[in-house]
This record gives structure tokens, C-alpha cells and sequence, in this order.
């Protein structure tokens, strides 16, 4: 037994990787290089030979060859990042793009790129450093109470990646034109003209392999566990501060050159993992090795066939979109140890707090905000506190907007509570599920595909895809028995699907990308009355139900043996509830986007004020939801006024203005 | 300013005037050009004022906004001024234009109280055409159809700009003004200028190549040149393509603006260097043009061009001279 796992080596995948890498490149070659097959191609030329010998040679020395040496480069930074982030977390789905940091890396750069000019000048990649650690940080922040258990820790990771998409598209949407070329770096493109980035990455890289070499036997420690790590005389704190530190750089190095490289950083170390490389020091010599083939080979697959793409295709982005069913694949076959849902103080204080003020106030505040936002705007004249002679206006213009974003708001925070109280997770929300994202990936694909785009078109293939989605979750889930970890990792999965796609259409600076965007984002600007009511009574007659479902998720967070021993059929309930979820999502989606952090921030919101048990835990969050996002609506169409900023980005913004505010409590 | 300043001095050769490219008697010229101009603008607001202008029209493209310029109606308002200024330049929008928020998203209550008797919209823009035309109603003008001959469309467009608006002679002037801007330019190009390939640069590794369905397509063939760009191109006429791919045995065509990051590749990349176009000094750069234009676009895209082609071929020995 023993012996056959030695045999298998990661050597076995990596051969047929170089093989059809060589294949594909002397097919290329000979393109570009026609005596190349007749062995008489000499690589330096003059200036002064025939003008196409000269071209071809430097399209084959400044372009070919420093871009396949790029993929190699970027996919080992990433690979060896990888390994040191899943070794450091005990986390095997840990990696740059799952915990942020890629996109944190990126944030930093477009924020530079647009407000501070100057300090891309002193050093794009320590942007994209100080960005993708400060993101890091919020990332483990966020999951350190939960003693950072892997799934906790890929959550918070996806959090901090649909905020900072967020706050990306305010960015994209206000400076589309400015925007085109980030928006093919952002897609990672590897596209080389000189060696300069190679000559970039190749020393860096090559430090931090060697700091990592150095590290191999204190980080093989870490696999024990850590007391007996620091009886061994290793300062574990540090050492864990040191190689994150360095993943961080290496990541940030390579995605300050080629934009964000989805999931090689994911795949390689697990890959490699799984066909045999069991210790630390196999990992950290294959991972890399692995890494840098297999973006090597994608590349060299899109460089061949792109010709044939009336759209360019960022080979990072094509990477991230064969991650997303790697990722499904991997998740039965991972064993996600310690992470029992622990049940916080608050839902199991039975006994509530009076709670009939707070409703009051909760009640006050929304009429208020209602009034603010039917009765108070700017205008080029400055501000306008009096409606009166504007009924037009206010009945055309405000009150849909207004409607739909309290309908959207409530039920977006019924289905956070319930998903939340369903997995025991506060980090859960409709948006993790993926059925937001699965929504938005729809939407894009109808706009991409239709010339003329109708709302009515719109809304058919938002709920399309909202189905086709949920049928995704619950086929995958349904022999686990919709247990709250995978159910949450599918719908990581389903996201991580969006993102590229995402970037591929960003990056051919289609000019329908605005209204892309400006639904994506979540605009309350194309309700008219009747959808804005409907919103509204489809909100109100969920929460009148609300009663029906408040006992299962009374029990359900006491765990699975609890609940089936008070006699509810758990399986059967997570997936009625799960539909549920799905259906309120979807409508949602529809009116605000997939942005929103509605759902994740209301049930906090409620919690904190109080409501513990569910029924008035689901009544205090949808209440708090409306109140989100009507003023969400209300500030997005002062703030930058007369640009309108959609309801949904706001109150994105927000909710992430909350989360690194709560940070503190955690 | 120098394009500014040969600008002036293109239209003075097109009005019929020998050239005499000495750069000591420009500000002289540039005095009585401006005078010309003057006259021209003058006679067409003349126009105008004798008519109906007092219809208040919103439009949300800027390839409308242009047109509608064009035409000597000031629209009461449009999408993002200051991005307009940028990409568009050409004709500069006057202060008193309200600038109604987003392209996709026009803020409409301040739309309402603009009084608007019209607005116009591309398809681009149609999921908002419903809301819109609560406001006033919304026509919606087809511009770029690949089906039709792009000229035409362009065309087509003016008139029924003119149309809509009660300015029907004018566009029949501007039509006219630049068919014949056009015909003077082509007259007096060299039929063996070599193909034409013209770009944009996105960062320094990737360009936009400019093929069939483009504007700056359409105006090269119009001037009775060849475009060297033959790849795939989008819906819009362009495709994304690395520096590599920019070999041609003519002119490549640069059109700013050139973002801050793609400068370098001009002073030291070998890629580049070694491009033919590059090794025999024939790479022409034009001001910004919009690349979406309507017909002022395309004849000021002519003009840059035919401008940059004229001092090449001065400069160029063996080329025919102009």
C-alpha cells in the first residue's frame, strides 16, 4: 500500500502537462517561424535582415517566449503561495483568490491607478501588497473567532471578495472610458511585449522559494499540533506571520504584472496533493512546478485557438472559470475537520429581551426614512426639503424606488436570517449561496447574447438562471443531506463562476458594459409602480408567513442530533427552507442585484438589537433590511448627485463599512 | 494647440487656398481662418434662428449630442459632460448643457424638470426607453446597424436628427458640407497610400485594432484607402490584440488619447522597433476622435488623418506628393 502511494508521484502529471506544452509551442513556432521546421532558424538577427525574418524573430523573442515564461513564473508564484497558505491555515481550500488577497491586491492598484498616480510610480506591486494584506487581515479577522476553521475562513474570504467587487464596479461604473485597460489586466491577460516582467518576477520569486525551502521543517511542525510545535522551540506566531506575509508578497508581485491568475494558486497545491506529493517539502517543490504548467498550458491553448474568439479571453480569467468545477469536484473529497457549527451565546438565549420598543423604534425610524427619501432630494439648485407642487415627481419617480427597495430589503434579510439560523453560520448569507451570482451570471449572459435588450427579457432569464442555480445547490447537496458546510462551499463555488465571467466581458470594453454594470450593481431604477408594489406585497406576505417556519428555525441551530430528537425531519426542512432562500434571492436579485449585503447585515443588525429568538429575529431583520435599503436608495441618488449610484452598491458599502467596523467585537 | 493651429490650416487648403506650409505666416493665417469659420458657424446659426429653435431636446448619446451640435441645436442636457470633453472634444459643449447623471442611468427627476419636448436615445440605452418617455417623448436612433452601409447610416441619422428637430435644411448643409469635405480630401489623396491600420492603445500590451464596423474603417475607405486591419472584429468594429500583431507595410494609425502607462512602449520596447511600420517611420498620430461617432466625428477623423497623411508624405521621399 505504502508502496504504491510512493510510486505515484506528481512527476506523472506534470509529463503529459510539458508534453502537449511542447507540442502546442512548436505548432506555434512554426507559424510564426517558418524555417523553424527545417532546423535553420537562427535566434539572433540583425536589424539589417530581410524586414519579415526580423519581425518574426521578435514577435518570437519579445512576445512568444516571455509570455510563456510568464505563465511559468506566475503559475509557480501562485502554486507556492498556495502551499503556504493552505499549510499555514491547516485550510485546504485556502489560497490568493479564495482569501481575498488577489483581489485585495487588485483593489489597492485600481484605487492607486485612479486617486494616487504617484505611488504606482514608486512601486505598483507594494500597492498591490499593502492592499491584498490589508485584505488578508480583514479576511482572518473576520474568522478568527471561530478559531479560523477553514470554512470559516474561505467565507469570510468570499465576503471580503463580493465587498471589494462592490466597491470595483462604483470605480468601473463612474470611469468606464478611463477603465479600459485595467479592465484587461483585472481579467489577467499575460500578454508580454519585452522581458521586463519576467525579469521582475524571476528574482522575487526565487527569494521567497529559497525563504520557503529554509521553512520547510518548522512549517511540517505546524501539521502537529501547536503546542507540540513550541515545545520544539518554534515561535509559532511568528512563523505563521512570516510565511503569510511572504504568499502575500509573491501573490501581490504577480498580480501587479498580469492582473488576477484565478485558482492555479487553489488548484496546484491540491492537485498535487492528491496525486502524491505528502509532505510539506514534495508540496512546495511540486505545487510550483504543477502551477506554472497548467497556466502555461491554458495560455498556450487560448493562444492558439483565440483567432477563432471574436472576444478576447484573459487567460486568468479563463483559469478562474475551470477552478469553479474543480472546486465543486474537490468538495466531498475534502475533510473539513473542527468545524462544528458553534453555536453563538446569543442563539442560544432563549430568553428574549422585551423587545417591543425596539420594534417601535425599528417601526419610527422606517416611517421616517420613508419620508426622507419620498420628500427630501437634491437638485441643481441645491436642496429641496418640500414636496409639495412635486407630486408628479414624487409619485413617479420616488415612491416606486422606494417601495422596491423596502420589498427588496425584506426579503433579502428574511433569507439571510433564515440561512444564517439554518447553517449556525453568521457569515452565511443569500448572496454565499451563489444564487445572487447565479442570477447576475444569467442577466450577463443575455445581455452578451441579445441586441436588444428588454427589461421583460431581463427578468426571464434572472429567475432562469435563479432556478437553474438552486437546482445546481440542491443536486450537489442532496446525498450530504444539505449539511451547512458544503452547502456554503457549493455556493463559493457557483460565485467563484461569476467573476470571471465577469472580467471576460469587462475586458473587451464592450460599451454595453455600463448597463451591465448598472444592473449588476443593483439599481432600483428600473422599478416602475407596479413592480415597486409588488415587490413590497410579495415582502409583506412573506413576512405574514414567517410563523410557519420560526419553529424548525428555533431548533436548527441546536444542531442536527438536537433537532432530530425534538422530531423535526432535519433533511427534509433544510431543503424546503433552502428553496425558500433561493426563491426570496432570486426576486431580490432581480430588484437590487447581486451586490447587496442586505442579507448578511440585517440579521446582524437584529441580532445585536436584541431579537434572538426567530420569529422576532426574521420580523427585526426584515425590518432593519427595509430600513437598509430605503436609505441606501436615498443616499445613492444624493451622494453624487445628479449621477445615481445604485441602491444595491450602497448598501454594499455600507454593510462592509459595518463588517470592518464589527471587527472589533469579534 | 498645433493640431488646433493645423487643423485651421486643412480647411484653409480645403476652402481652395494654395498651401504654403511656412510656419512664420500660421498666426496670420490662423486670423483670417478663424474669420472663415466664423462666417460658416454664423451662417448656419442664421439658419437656425429662422426657424423653430426653441424645442428643448435631452439627448443621452454622445454620437447624438455631436450630430445635434452639429446641426446648431444646443440640447438642454446630456449624460457625462466631462466625460464627453474627453473622448469626444469635437464640438465643445457650451456651460449652459445640464449634465443629467450616467448614460445608462440619466437622473430622471432632474430630466422632468428640464421641461424637455424631446429626447434622444441610441439602442444602446433602450431598457430605459420605457421610463424616459414619461418624461417627453423618446425617439431612439439606430446608428451603428452593420447591415447598412455605415456612411449611409451616418447619413441617415443627421437627416432624421433634423428631422425631429425642425432643422431639416440645416441637415441638409451639414450632410452636404461634409460629402463634399470628404469628396475634396479623397480628390487629393495619393491612390498608392499605402493600407492604413489604426489603433488605440489600452496599456502598454494591448491595443484596439480599429477593422469592418468601425468608424475610422468607414472613413478610410471613404477616402479611397485600404484598411490593413482584415482579423475578426466585434459587434463595434474592433477586436483587442497585443502589439504584436500590429505588422503592416503601411501606415499604423495611433489615436490618442495613449494612456499614461502605454508611453513607454514608444522609447524602448524591441517589439515594437521591430514592427515595419515603426522601422520605416510611418506611424501617424491623430488627437482623440470618438471612436462612436456621428458625422462630424468621421470627417474630423478624415481631416486628422489626411492632415497626418500630407506631412508624411513631405517628409517622405519615393512616396507621390500630394
Amino acid at each position: 500500500m505504502i508502496s504504491i502511494h510512493q510510486r505515484a508521484s506528481p512527476a506523472y502529471i506534470c509529463l503529459p502537462l510539458v508534453i502537449i506544452c511542447v507540442v502546442i509551442t512548436f505548432n506555434l513556432l512554426s507559424h510564426t517561424l517558418p524555417g523553424l521546421s527545417h532546423g535553420s532558424f537562427d535566434f539572433f538577427v540583425g536589424l539589417s535582415a530581410p524586414e519579415a525574418k526580423v519581425m518574426s524573430t521578435a514577435v518570437v523573442q519579445f512576445s512568444v517566449l516571455p509570455r510563456m515564461t510568464i505563465a511559468l513564473l506566475v503559475g509557480a508564484a501562485l502554486g507556492l503561495a498556495g502551499v503556504l497558505m493552505q499549510q499555514v491555515l491547516r485550510n485546504p481550500i485556502a489560497s490568493p483568490t479564495t482569501l481575498g488577497v488577489a483581489s485585495g491586491a487588485q483593489l489597492g492598484l485600481l484605487l492607486a491607478t485612479l486617486f494616487a498616480p504617484g505611488l504606482l510610480a514608486f512601486g505598483s506591486e507594494w500597492v498591490a501588497l499593502a492592499g491584498g494584506a490589508i485584505s488578508l487581515l480583514i479576511v482572518l479577522s473576520l474568522s478568527w473567532h471561530r478559531g479560523l476553521a477553514p470554512v470559516a475562513v474561505v467565507l469570510a474570504g468570499l465576503v471580503v471578495n463580493l465587498y471589494i467587487g462592490a466597491l470595483s464596479t462604483v470605480l468601473i461604473l463612474f470611469h468606464q472610458e478611463e477603465f479600459r485597460g485595467l479592465m484587461i489586466w483585472a481579467a489577467g491577460s499575460l500578454a508580454q511585449n519585452s522581458w521586463s516582467d519576467t525579469l521582475h518576477l524571476l528574482p522575487r520569486l526565487v527569494v521567497a522559494a529559497i525563504i520557503a525551502g529554509l521553512m520547510v521543517r518548522p512549517l511540517g511542525l505546524l501539521e502537529l499540533d501547536e503546542s507540540g510545535a513550541r515545545s520544539l522551540g518554534i515561535s509559532v506566531r511568528k512563523l505563521r506571520l512570516l510565511s503569510l506575509g511572504l504568499s502575500v508578497f509573491i501573490t501581490a508581485s504577480a498580480v501587479s504584472l498580469v492582473g488576477i491568475v484565478g485558482f492555479v494558486g487553489l488548484a496546484a497545491p491540491v492537485i498535487v496533493k492528491l496525486v502524491g506529493a505528502r509532505t510539506l517539502a514534495q508540496r512546495l517543490l511540486w505545487a510550483p512546478v504543477f502551477g506554472g504548467l497548467l497556466l502555461l498550458t491554458t495560455d498556450l491553448f487560448l493562444l492558439q485557438y483565440s483567432a477563432q474568439l471574436p472576444s478576447m479571453v484573459p487567460t486568468g480569467a479563463m483559469t478562474g472559470l475551470l477552478g469553479a468545477p474543480l472546486l465543486l469536484w474537490l468538495i466531498p473529497r475534502l475533510s473539513l475537520k473542527g468545524t462544528a457549527p458553534n453555536t453563538s451565546k446569543a442563539t442560544l438565549q432563549l430568553t428574549s429581551k422585551p423587545t417591543s420598543r425596539m420594534f417601535l423604534w425599528l417601526l419610527v425610524l422606517l416611517l421616517v426614512s420613508s419620508i426622507v427619501a419620498l420628500f427630501v432630494t437634491q437638485s441643481t439648485g441645491g436642496w429641496i426639503f418640500n414636496g409639495t407642487g412635486q407630486w408628479a415627481s414624487i409619485v413617479n419617480w420616488r415612491l416606486p424606488r422606494v417601495l422596491a427597495a423596502a420589498g427588496a430589503g425584506v426579503l433579502l434579510a428574511l433569507a439571510g436570517t433564515t440561512i444564517q439560523r439554518m447553517t449556525g453560520n453568521p457569515m452565511a448569507s443569500p448572496e454565499v449561496l451563489g444564487i445572487s451570482s447565479g442570477t447576475a451570471i444569467g442577466l450577463i449572459v443575455t445581455i452578451y447574447f441579445s441586441s436588444d435588450v428588454t427589461v421583460p427579457l431581463l427578468v426571464l432569464a434572472g429567475s432562469m438562471s435563479a432556478v437553474i442555480t438552486l437546482a445546481v445547490l440542491i443536486l450537489l447537496n442532496r446525498r450530504t443531506g444539505f449539511q451547512s458546510e458544503r452547502l456554503l462551499l457549493t455556493g463559493i463555488a457557483i460565485t467563484a463562476l461569476f467573476d470571471p465571467l465577469r472580467s471576460i466581458f469587462l475586458a473587451n470594453g464592450d460599451p454595453r458594459i455600463q448597463q451591465v454594470i448598472a444592473w449588476m450593481s443593483g439599481s432600483t431604477y428600473y422599478v416602475d409602480f407596479s413592480t415597486g408594489l409588488s415587490a413590497l406585497l410579495l415582502a409583506v406576505m412573506v413576512v405574514a408567513l414567517t410563523p410557519l417556519v420560526a419553529r424548525w428555525l428555533d431548533l436548527l441551530p441546536l444542531g442536527r442530533n438536537v433537532a432530530l430528537g425534538l422530531g423535526l425531519s432535519v433533511d427534509k426542512v433544510r431543503l424546503i427552507l433552502l428553496a425558500l432562500v433561493a426563491i426570496l434571492t432570486a426576486f431580490a436579485t432581480l430588484i437590487v442585484g447581486p451586490l447587496s449585503f442586505a442579507g448578511l447585515l440585517a440579521p446582524h443588525v437584529a441580532r445585536m438589537l436584541g431579537f434572538s429568538r426567530a420569529l422576532p429575529h426574521l420580523v427585526g431583520s426584515a425590518m432593519v433590511g427595509a430600513l437598509l435599503m430605503i436609505s441606501a436608495d436615498w443616499l445613492g441618488r444624493q451622494v453624487l448627485f445628479p449621477q445615481e449610484i445604485p441602491a444595491g452598491l450602497v448598501a454594499a458599502l455600507l454593510g462592509g463599512a459595518y463588517f470592518i467596523w464589527g471587527l472589533r467585537r469579534y | 494647440m498645433l493640431f488646433f493651429l493645423d487643423n485651421l490650416l486643412l480647411s484653409f487648403r480645403c476652402l481652395g487656398h494654395a498651401p504654403t506650409r511656412v510656419r512664420g505666416l500660421l498666426l496670420l493665417q490662423l486670423f483670417f481662418l478663424t474669420l472663415v469659420s466664423l462666417n460658416v458657424e454664423a451662417a448656419v446659426s442664421s439658419l437656425s434662428q429662422s426657424q423653430n429653435a426653441s424645442l428643448r431636446v435631452a439627448a443621452i448619446d454622445w454620437t447624438l449630442v455631436e450630430t445635434l451640435m452639429s446641426l446648431g441645436v444646443v440640447p438642454v442636457a446630456t449624460a457625462q459632460i466631462k466625460d464627453y470633453q474627453a473622448w469626444v472634444v469635437e464640438p465643445s459643449l457650451p456651460e449652459q448643457v445640464v449634465d443629467i447623471g450616467l448614460r445608462a442611468q440619466p437622473n430622471r427627476e432632474l430630466a422632468a424638470s428640464l421641461n424637455l419636448d424631446l429626447i434622444l436615445i441610441s439602442p444602446l440605452y433602450s431598457a430605459i426607453e420605457p421610463t424616459l418617455s414619461q418624461i417627453a417623448p423618446v425617439q431612439t436612433l439606430t446608428t451603428y446597424n452593420p447591415e447598412k452601409d455605415f456612411w449611409q447610416n451616418l447619413v441617415d441619422t443627421t437627416r432624421r436628427v433634423g428631422e425631429l428637430t425642425n432643422h431639416s435644411a440645416e441637415a441638409e448643409v451639414v450632410i452636404e458640407h461634409h460629402r463634399s469635405r470628404i469628396d475634396q480630401m479623397k480628390e487629393k489623396i495619393a491612390m498608392d497610400t499605402p493600407p492604413l491600420l489604426v489603433v488605440q492603445f489600452i496599456d502598454d500590451r494591448h491595443v484596439r485594432a480599429y477593422g469592418k464596423g468601425s468608424l475610422y474603417d468607414m472613413v478610410i475607405k471613404q477616402l479611397g484607402l485600404q484598411n490593413a486591419w482584415k482579423g475578426e472584429t466585434n459587434m463595434w468594429g474592433y477586436t483587442t490584440v497585443g502589439i504584436e500583431e500590429l505588422v503592416t507595410q503601411g501606415y499604423l494609425v495611433i489615436v490618442d488619447p495613449v494612456p499614461m502607462s502605454a508611453e513607454g512602449v514608444f522609447d524602448d520596447n524591441r517589439l515594437w522597433q521591430a514592427l515595419p511600420a515603426v522601422r520605416h517611420d510611418r506611424v501617424l498620430s491623430l488627437p482623440a476622435v470618438w471612436s462612436f461617432g456621428a458625422l462630424p466625428s468621421a470627417v474630423r477623423f478624415a481631416d486628422e488623418l489626411y492632415q497626418a497623411l500630407t506631412e508624411q508624405h513631405a517628409t517622405e521621399p519615393g512616396l507621390r506628393n500630394l
